[in-house]
């Protein structure tokens, strides 16, 4: 039989584990296709190991040709920097939802971030809880309706929506790579994954991205409303870029 | 560890050779929305989910610009430029 032109997936994907777990139109494959570009262009593949979070993070947990290890809601962060710890040639990528992050986890996510561990931490943000059917995350956006907010957030009751990237550059050394990119612009955000990558294997410092997704079922949006949401309201609220050191801080 | 072989259905539209993988297409419409010349639209044809794949020329030709291929989450679209056609990798 004639051989057939196969899918653009990066060699670091699990063939045989395709079509993935993930929702029609979610963002977490769209993240984990830059993760995988990017493991295959720093030829780092022998020596990564992915972890991933409770949350819809979970379903990757067959997802790619490489070490995996599978965590407690918001503890993929400290079992990461165990197995870095004892095995520092291994590229420790710790991946998670906001709620797995900014909530449960987020001692973990400043401990290690000040502790300056040379992981790298890959958030994804889709605004809400969604494993779980859709509550309000600490990165919900005033006004928006979950399942836990049914009449949109109010601010002046649940706070503002959780700005990590900024959190973790205040708390985090000089050396330290933080960036916010967007599903949107995969390129931009493959490059930014990159350096984190890089950031880590040099044994530079800490790496955190968070990278803004897409979660249509939980926000009930059809293709043109769920881009919508992305690129307007969420890329009005999180400011998309890299986050620089302060000038004079160290 | 077997790869996997997925099987094609292959349009030629404009400057581009659209190969679309019913095996993986979810029919979530992100690449409908993202084509600059609108050629992308519903097909007949069934994906893995039971729901309509995609196929181009419901607009202007492809420029093969490989949006709809970037923003797949599913990796269900391949785009090979005309031009490319003697290089298409068989694998
Ligand atoms: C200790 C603990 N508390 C609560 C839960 C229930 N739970 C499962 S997934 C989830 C939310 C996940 O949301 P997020 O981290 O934002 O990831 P997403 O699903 O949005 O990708 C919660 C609260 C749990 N599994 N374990
Ligand atoms: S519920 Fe949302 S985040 Fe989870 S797999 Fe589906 S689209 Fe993706």
């Amino acid at each position: 039989m004639a051989t057939l032109p196969q899918p653009p997936m990066p060699v670091v994907w699990r063939s045989e584990t395709k079509p993935h777990k993930f929702c029609p139109g979610c963002g977490h494959p769209l993240v984990l296709k830059a993760l995988g570009e990017s493991i295959e262009e720093l030829g780092i593949q022998d020596k990564t190991v992915f972890g991933c979070d409770i949350g819809c993070s979970l379903l990757a947990w067959d997802f790619f040709n490489l070490d995996t290890v599978q965590a407690h809601h918001g503890r993929v962060t400290p079992v990461i920097v165990g197995l870095h710890r004892a095995n520092p040639r291994l590229v420790g990528i710790a991946y998670m939802g906001d709620g797995g992050g900014y909530a449960i986890g987020s001692q973990h996510l400043v401990n290690a971030a000040t502790r300056n561990e040379k992981i790298m931490v890959l958030l994804v943000n889709n605004t809400l809880y969604a494993m779980t059917g859709g509550q309000m995350a600490p990165t919900t956006l005033p006004k928006q309706k979950t399942e836990t907010s049914p009449y949109g957030r109010e601010p002046e009751t649940t706070g503002k929506p959780t700005l990590g990237p900024e959190m973790i550059r205040a708390i985090a050394p000089d050396s330290a790579y933080v960036a916010r990119g967007t599903v949107s612009r995969l390129p931009q955000l493959k490059r930014f994954i990159k350096k984190g990558l890089e950031n880590v294997v040099s044994g530079k410092g800490f790496a955190f991205i968070e990278a803004l997704s897409l979660c249509p079922t939980n926000w009930r949006t059809n293709a043109e409303e769920t881009w919508k949401f992305l690129e307007q309201d969420m890329h009005g609220y999180f400011p998309v870029g890299e986050l620089a050191p302060e000038k004079g801080e160290e | 560890m077997m790869a996997v072989a997925f099987k094609p259905i292959i349009y030629e539209d404009g400057k581009g050779i659209f190969h679309l993988y019913p095996g993986l297409c979810k029919g979530c419409g992100l690449c409908i929305q993202k084509c600059p010349v609108n050629t992308i639209g519903w097909s007949d044809t069934l994906g893995v989910f039971g729901t309509p794949t995609v196929e181009p020329g419901h607009g202007k030709p492809c420029t093969a610009c490989k949006n709809c291929q970037t923003v797949c989450p599913d990796c269900a679209i391949l785009i090979v430029p005309i031009k490319d056609r003697k290089n298409l990798k068989e694998s």
